[in-house]
């Protein structure tokens, strides 16, 4: 098969693209396991398989993909046939950046393979988590398990040949209650990763069932918490959402299809220009961001990106100046040409597609905060005089560039002169992106960073959802607007 | 093809009798062809035909379901996938209800929103309307972006209860015109919703994103001062609103999940302004209609709220039977809202500048990253995105800066409500995340309401 997909490739080098790539995915397999209130609402799989193929054609790409692999010549055609239309309307033809050929393999670091595990232990598992939910107070409890295992095959006529076997767990617990004036309220833990491997043994009973008593416990303190003040106040907040606030807020930001304009249709742009990077002081000084893909246990890690870039790990932000972006190879070229200058020296390793019937676009990596040296969280809560420490992410909207956002979490606990005083219900935030993070006061030190995954980032048209990770620790904002 | 395709799921039902397992079987195909602009240029063209084969088995009160990307020619690979599902089942627990399957008591196949002519659009069409439709207003400085989304979708039906099966047939088209300014970042939109190659008009498009450009060229964007204002919503902004409401509103599910801002002692009360009639209405071909549920009931205009009165939730047939719930055929993978028109009598954006105000009015067509807040208060948040207006009392008009909406749907569809216009758009809610699924709501193309409250303005894009 991999050598008719190399025929089929040569056959439109010599039709004259100037690249072909496939993506041929011989599978790709899911398990989702979902229990609410003990009652097992999902008990599926699903497999594919496909693959998708992307030509470059006179500065433009086609893409074509299908099931049927059946008549090879004809997905290849159409692809080349679309890519020969695209021709037709082109203002900056399609340059890729110089990479190596490479003959490779990546495997996710797993000890036990999920889709080897049996139902009745998953079920088990999902009735344990179930059963610690059930106390007081507690509306609706959830408990969900979702397995993803895929190999890619990606070959290129620049002679790349890369085999993928990847293998993702994604486990969670909730619970909703609602309040004395009927409003619902809730808390869910989804563990941070840590080890080096992300396989069924990364599922720890004993820290879930821990988990399952604290969200209930905090759950039935907001539904008898005051709402939250709306003023002024520092907020502290714990990585549950700093990640997303990392997410939105620099991951977006900073892709750099976004800050060229090619997402405006859907998703949007950026604030960021293109004459920003080295100079915009993005974050007071305590802020370093990168996005590392070499983290071992994150889906954000994937060994090479859809481009066959190896994973890297890059300064994004460095103590507050944005120097560098998330990268494809198209990408760069078009914006070190654009701005008459290099600023991007080769791809980042971050053009990456769902599945083989989307094509790969700029999508983070692992979007990661260093840690800093302000302490623990009690250092941090011992030194602030006016603050809320916010937990969940309830909800999240963000301008069309990025520029300014609302946030509301399921949880805030007020600080005032260093002390924890009373749990808020109904917490909310909200900024403008650069005075928020110029406003960054405290970053929390290696005991609070957590890696959190991101399974729902969508993007793109058609529409991709893509898998991804943040690296964060607990973090202070001064000035901001919480409560509306 | 529609005959292969009943040929494949009845092989399927035969060999699941044989089996004697109880099975359902969902068909989804989908033919999806997408031109994407960028920067003035095409800078995607896409085509994906996609076969997926849903399997669900149930086991009295246990159920398991197997999803399969996969081609009518491998008829042997399907029957693993039930075979893997009538295994997983084994292990499912019992749920405590009893859940439903689908009671196709005849055949039924529905192909009145299908259109050859849009199904089969070609490459040069699409490529030749935006041309048409941007014709010498795009620039150095002002660029194009959008999209062309047509295709086809076939979904089909059959379980072992029966030999009685389901088809739906539709074509769609959703195409999305954005303008932007390189530098100052500023951007405007229009868009179309098709069912037929017939509704496509590049020319209409063409106009509005004159109107929008002659003042986005006029006028240097300003940040408008916080508080409240009267606005004047476009059919982008109510159709996302109204999406929201299908969310947390009147879904019987997330009400007895407590994530609904009503409750069953709200049935037949007034909830909204007089003038907010919501019905889901099969017969709106503008909605990419399904007749028929996919339990088999068949569906009619079903009234949501009359004159603002509520009068009934819609129920998904999973909640319906967890709740004991009366199904109410809302088992689809959408519903036809269509919110009635008003008397305003306006037509266009040029028509509602130049129309008489008894204040300013902030226009804001379109609201982007929408979310809730707090679902049991209806408390959505979003900012304004491609192309708002504020249209001063004398008619002339100002560019603002985007800004951020945090309000109750109530606020919105409640006593603030002014009026409607008599002309209504089907504005197309489609995304393209997973299996294709075409989806418009009609709605009136303005609703005005006074006194929302602007809770965060950008001093820039």
């Amino acid at each position: 098969m991999q050598q008719e997909f190399l025929n089929q490739i040569e056959k439109l080098k010599a039709k004259g693209a100037t690249y072909v790539d496939t993506r041929w995915y011989p599978f790709e397999e899911t398990n989702m396991l979902t229990m609410i209130n003990g009652n097992l609402k999902n008990m599926s799989s699903a497999r594919e398989s496909g693959a998708g193929i992307r030509v470059l054609y006179k500065g433009a790409w086609g893409f074509s993909a299908s099931s049927d692999l059946g008549d090879l010549g004809t997905l290849f055609d159409k692809a080349f046939d679309y890519a020969r239309v695209a021709a037709e309307r082109v203002t900056f033809p399609v340059r890729l950046s110089e990479k190596d050929a490479i003959c490779d393999t990546f495997s996710s670091p797993n000890r036990i393979d999920p889709f080897e595990v049996p139902l009745q232990d998953k079920v088990a598992f999902l009735r344990k988590m179930d059963e610690a939910l059930n106390q007081a107070g507690v509306m609706q409890r959830m408990a969900d398990l979702t397995f993803v295992r895929k190999q890619i095959i990606y070959l290129d006529s620049e002679g790349s040949q890369i085999e993928k076997n990847i293998i993702e767990v994604f486990p969670s617990i909730e619970v909703m209650g609602v309040d004395d004036k009927g409003v619902a309220q809730m808390r869910k833990f989804l563990p941070g990763r840590t080890g080096d491997t992300r396989g069924w043994e990364s599922i720890d009973e004993k820290l879930f069932l821990e988990n399952a008593q604290r969200i209930v416990s905090e759950l039935n303190q907001v539904l008898k918490a005051d709402e939250c003040p709306i003023e002024d106040r520092s907020v502290i907040l714990l990585p549950g959402i700093m990640f997303l606030q990392t997410h939105e807020t620099i991951g977006h930001a900073l892709e750099l299809d976004r800050i060229l304009g090619y997402e405006l249709a859907f998703a949007g742009g950026s604030f960021v220009r293109l004459e920003d990077f080295g100079t915009l002081r993005y974050g007071s000084p305590k802020l370093t961001a990168r996005a590392n893909a070499t983290v071992p246990n994150s889906p954000g890690s994937f060994g090479f990106d859809d481009d066959g870039i190896p994973a890297q790990d890059n300064l994004l932000i460095d103590k507050g100046i944005l120097v560098g972006a998330i990268t494809g190879r198209q990408m760069v070229e078009e914006a070190n040409a654009r701005a008459r200058k290099q600023i991007f020296n080769g791809s980042s390793g971050a053009n990456r597609a769902t599945t083989f019937y989307r094509v790969p676009i700029e999508r983070m990596t692992n979007i990661n905060i260093d840690p800093g040296t302000d302490g623990s969280l009690e250092d941090i809560i011992a030194n602030t005089e006016k603050g809320i420490v916010l937990d969940g992410d309830k909800s999240w909207s963000i301008g069309s560039n990025r520029e300014q956002f609302h946030f509301s979490n399921h949880i805030g606990w007020l600080v005032d002169d260093g002390k924890v005083t009373k749990v808020v219900k109904n917490a909310t935030y909200k900024g403008d992106t650069l005075k928020f993070y110029n406003s960054l006061s405290a970053v929390g030190d290696e005991r609070t960073w957590e890696l959190r995954y991101v399974d729902n980032c969508g993007k793109g048209q058609p529409n991709q959802i893509m898998q991804l990770g943040h690296g964060v620790p607990v973090c202070r904002f001064d000035n901001v607007r919480i409560g509306e | 093809m529609e005959e292969k395709i009943i040929y494949t799921l009845n092989e399927l039902r035969t060999y699941a009798l044989s089996k004697k397992v109880e099975a359902a079987f969902f068909y989804h195909e989908e033919d999806s062809y997408l031109m994407r602009f960028a920067n003035s240029a095409i800078s995607l063209n896409t085509n994906e035909h996609l076969v997926r084969l849903e399997i669900t088995v149930h086991d009295g009160r246990k159920r398991a379901s197997y999803e399969m990307i996969t081609d009518l020619n491998q008829l042997e690979e399907m029957k693993k996938g039930l075979d893997i599902a009538a295994e997983m089942v084994k292990h499912a627990q019992p749920l405590n209800y009893q859940p439903s399957m689908a009671q196709l008591s005849e055949t039924f196949e529905d192909t009145c929103s299908f259109d050859e002519g849009l199904a089969k659009i070609s490459n040069e069409e699409r490529l030749a309307y935006f041309n048409q439709a941007v014709e010498g207003l795009e620039s150095e400085d002002i660029k194009l972006s959008g999209v062309f989304s047509s295709g086809t979708n076939i979904t089909a039906q059959m379980n072992t209860r029966t030999e009685h099966y389901q088809y739906f047939k539709t074509s769609d088209a959703q195409i999305t015109i954005v303008l932007s300014h390189l530098q100052l970042k500023w951007e405007v939109i229009a868009e179309q919703s098709a069912h037929q190659k017939s509704d496509l008009k590049p020319a209409k498009l063409h106009q509005e994103l004159s109107y929008l450009l002659e003042r986005y060229k006029a006028d240097e964007a300003q940040q408008l001062p916080l508080g409240k204002y009267n606005v004047v919503f476009g059919p982008a902004a109510t159709a996302e609103m109204l999406s929201f409401m299908n969310w947390i509103v009147f879904s019987g599910g997330s009400m007895k999940r407590g994530y609904s801002y009503l409750s069953e002692n709200q049935l037949g009360k007034k909830v909204f302004n007089e003038q907010f009639t919501l019905v889901d209405d099969p017969n709106c071909l503008d909605t990419f209609p399904f007749k028929q549920d996919f339990m088999g009931i068949k569906r009619e205009p079903f009234v949501i709220f009359d004159k603002g009165v509520f009068k009934s939730f819609t129920w998904y047939q999973d909640d319906a039977d967890e709740f004991g719930a009366k199904p109410t055929g809302h088992h689809v993978m959408h519903k036809s809202l269509v919110l009635q028109a008003g008397d305003k009598q306006v037509s266009t954006l040029e028509e509602l500048v130049k129309m008489p105000h008894d204040t300013d009015i902030l226009y804001i067509p379109y609201i982007h990253y929408m979310n809730i807040v707090n679902p049991s208060k209806a408390l959505v948040t979003g900012s304004s995105r491609f192309g708002a207006l504020l249209i001063k009392k004398d008619g002339s008009t100002m560019v603002p800066y985007n800004v951020r909406l945090t309000q109750s749907l109530q606020d919105v569809f409640g006593e603030n409500l002014v009026w409607m216009s008599a002309e209504q758009t089907a504005y197309n809610t489609s995304s393209s995340y997973g299996a294709r699924n075409p989806v418009a709501i009609v709605v009136p193309t303005f609703v005005r309401v006074n006194n929302l409250e602007i809770s965060h303005s950008n001093s820039s894009y």
